[in-house]
């Protein structure tokens, strides 16, 4: 199986981070955008956006064409139901109208099953049958069985978890009735395939950007200069810490065994800084390239390190994925007519807190296990997914215990000394959770993290250590200030200033000065040509 | 309307349900809370609150979760 961005051959654009995407693609695509009139910007999209997947994914396309087709088809199907219900209730008795919507509700339940059931089977098929089999080839050893299963090999198409998710969350949105069944497939398959989103997401609802899309906006000043600062500093993240940092995460998780648990400690510390700096950059890109053209894509990350508590970090990071889970998972299953069943009882016997902790425990469980399996294969993702669930129940079942014991050490949460504790604390809880998300497995995750306690004693981080890690003090020391200014960045941002806006609204020499600056730092500081390897923007994987 | 402030009272005491206008985006209420209510709510107005309902722009105040159960009730 491969997971590796599959470039079409001679192409060299893998992704919205390489020169030829920045430097070719974009430039040549915005071009062509802007000298167009404004009632064609729409195909020139279209074309983009399939030749975009095209150069990265080659001919696994047909994978997204049909995903669109696939849309497009059961969205007016279930359509069609809910015409065809408002007409013969139009016409019914009173008596008969629960008779009919039971009837329909039957009807549309199939259809969007179905639905669900090819297109999220077609990405758990291509994701999990390798792993599935391996598992039971396991377990025929274990039994002494020679029988054993041959493992199929599957090119996966770039994105396919993202866009699956799309268009999962489109048919959903077509069955309740929030959106009608679009009839127009070009505009599906732009909401779908939307090229600087299709590698990494966001993953976007219908309603919040399939319009926009078809009805992009001439390019205007303000868009251009705000989007392509957005651009630079996705740049920046990405070039100067999360590739810099690249080196040294891959050799520690690979040779883990020799290493000292210190080393191991700080090189989980340093991934979790790579992958947020990878990812948050991407969308920083992805979210500006759209800024440009007018459309406003939902965000992603919202300073999630200042996190408090586990459940406000996810509300933080990779937001769309947690409220595509949030809405499609977790309260369809608590409101399911069992579960509120549950509740009722519950609350009756074990009150207000606990009672609804029961049908929300197994919800949270669904939604945890989803997020696990979503990531990626290997039983360390589901354990990462497990692993937060976890954190995620037992703060909810702690917390009368916690806010009791609070007040009776007359603790004020909102100091800020108890405040800075807290976000530490969370911090800890998910550089451990990262350790084994980008373990090479369940087994070398453990076996990590036991080294940390076990093999303790954090040598000196001389020369000689960090040559052998791939980098010396000067990535370093550039790691250390370029995570410093994300870092201010980010607390203006917590005091609710809008930094980019405050920035456009200083004097021209300012405004220049600091896109210059941020220019000739990414070309002074990035970690890139000889000695480099450009990374694959890490999420794209998944 | 009473019959609402009633229900929310039983679930969380100490808020002002009359006044409040941000009960979901000022995080007084929790996804526990409302998977509580949820069935009371439904008992006592006779109607069926979908999942897509539960947005924070219906539960953000005791007077958009009334208008959200009256639209239900005359929908059903």
């Amino acid at each position: 199986m491969s997971f590796a961005l599959i470039s079409a051959a001679g192409s060299k654009l893998t992704s919205c981070f390489s020169a030829e995407y920045l430097f070719v693609f974009l430039p040549v695509f915005l071009f062509a955008y802007s000298i167009v009139p404004d009632r064609w910007k729409k195909y020139v999209l279209i074309t983009a956006s399939c030749l975009f997947y095209c150069l990265v994914s080659g001919k696994l396309i047909v994978y997204l064409l049909l995903t669109a087709a696939l849309m497009h088809w059961f969205g007016i199907w279930l359509d069609r139901l809910q015409t065809q219900m408002k007409d013969r209730l139009s016409l019914a008795e009173k008596e008969e109208r629960k008779a009919i919507k039971n009837n329909f509700a039957a009807k549309k339940r199939s259809v969007i099953t179905l639905a669900a059931m090819l297109q999220l089977g077609t990405l758990l098929t291509l994701k999990y049958t390798g792993f599935f089999l391996t598992n039971i080839n396991t377990l025929l050893s274990a039994l002494h069985s020679t029988a054993q299963f041959e493992i199929p090999s599957f090119l996966i198409p770039v994105g396919l978890s993202f866009f699956s998710l799309q268009a999962v969350s489109y048919l959903l949105d077509v069955y309740r009735g929030v959106i009608p069944a679009d009839d127009n497939l070009p505009r599906l398959l732009l909401f779908l395939g939307f090229f600087p989103q299709i590698v990494e997401g966001p993953i976007c609802r219908y309603r919040q950007t399939a319009d926009a899309l078809w009805n992009p906006q001439p390019i205007r000043y303000d868009n251009l200069t705000h989007g392509l600062t957005r651009i630079a500093w996705g740049v920046m993240k990405k070039i100067v810490v999360a590739d810099r940092l690249d080196p040294l995460v891959k050799k520690v998780f690979t040779d883990y065994a020799s290493f000292d648990g210190g080393v191991i400690a700080l090189a989980a510390v340093f991934y979790t800084v790579q992958l947020y700096m990878d990812f948050s950059g991407a969308m920083d890109v992805v979210i500006g390239t759209a800024q440009i053209i007018g459309v406003a894509l939902p965000e992603n990350f919202k300073r999630p390190f200042f996190s408090k508590t586990i459940s406000e970090f996810w509300t933080r990071w990779h937001i769309t994925l947690g409220a595509w889970f949030r809405d499609y998972v977790f309260y369809p299953v608590t409101t399911a007519a069992p579960m509120k069943k549950l509740t009722t009882r519950a609350r009756k016997k074990l009150g207000n807190h606990y009672g609804p902790l029961l049908a929300g425990g197994i919800a949270l469980f669904c939604v945890w296990l989803g997020n696990g399996v979503w990531h990626g294969v290997g039983w360390h993702f589901i354990f990462f997914g497990l692993y937060h669930f976890a954190l995620i129940y037992s703060g909810n079942l702690l917390s009368p215990l916690t806010k009791r014991a609070g007040s009776l050490l007359h603790i004020d949460p909102e100091r800020i000394a108890f405040r800075w504790l807290r976000i530490l604390r969370t911090t800890v809880l998910v550089v451990i959770g990262e350790l084994f998300f980008r373990a090479n497995g369940l087994w070398a995750g453990l076996a990590m993290f036991k080294a940390i306690f076990t093999r303790f004693s954090l040598p000196a981080l001389n020369a000689e250590l960090l040559s052998g890690l791939g980098v010396d003090w000067q990535d370093l020391l550039i790691v250390g200030v370029t995570v410093g200014i994300v870092f201010t960045v980010s607390v203006i941002q917590e005091k609710g200033v809008r930094v980019c806006d405050a920035l456009y609204r200083k004097p021209t020499v300012i405004r220049w000065g600091t896109l210059y600056a941020l220019l000739l730092f990414i070309i002074v500081f990035g970690a890139y040509g000889n000695g480099y390897t450009p990374v694959d923007p890490l999420y794209a994987q998944y | 309307m009473e019959k609402l402030l009633e229900i929310l009272r039983d679930i969380q005491p100490d808020i002002d349900y009359e006044t409040c206008e941000d009960l979901i985006d000022g995080h007084l209420l929790d996804s526990l809370s409302i998977i509580a209510m949820i069935a009371d709510l439904e008992d006592a107005f006779d109607v069926t609150i979908p999942a897509v309902e539960i947005v924070p722009e219906n539960f953000n105040s005791a007077a958009r979760m009334y208008a959200m159960l009256t639209r239900l009730q005359e929908e059903d």
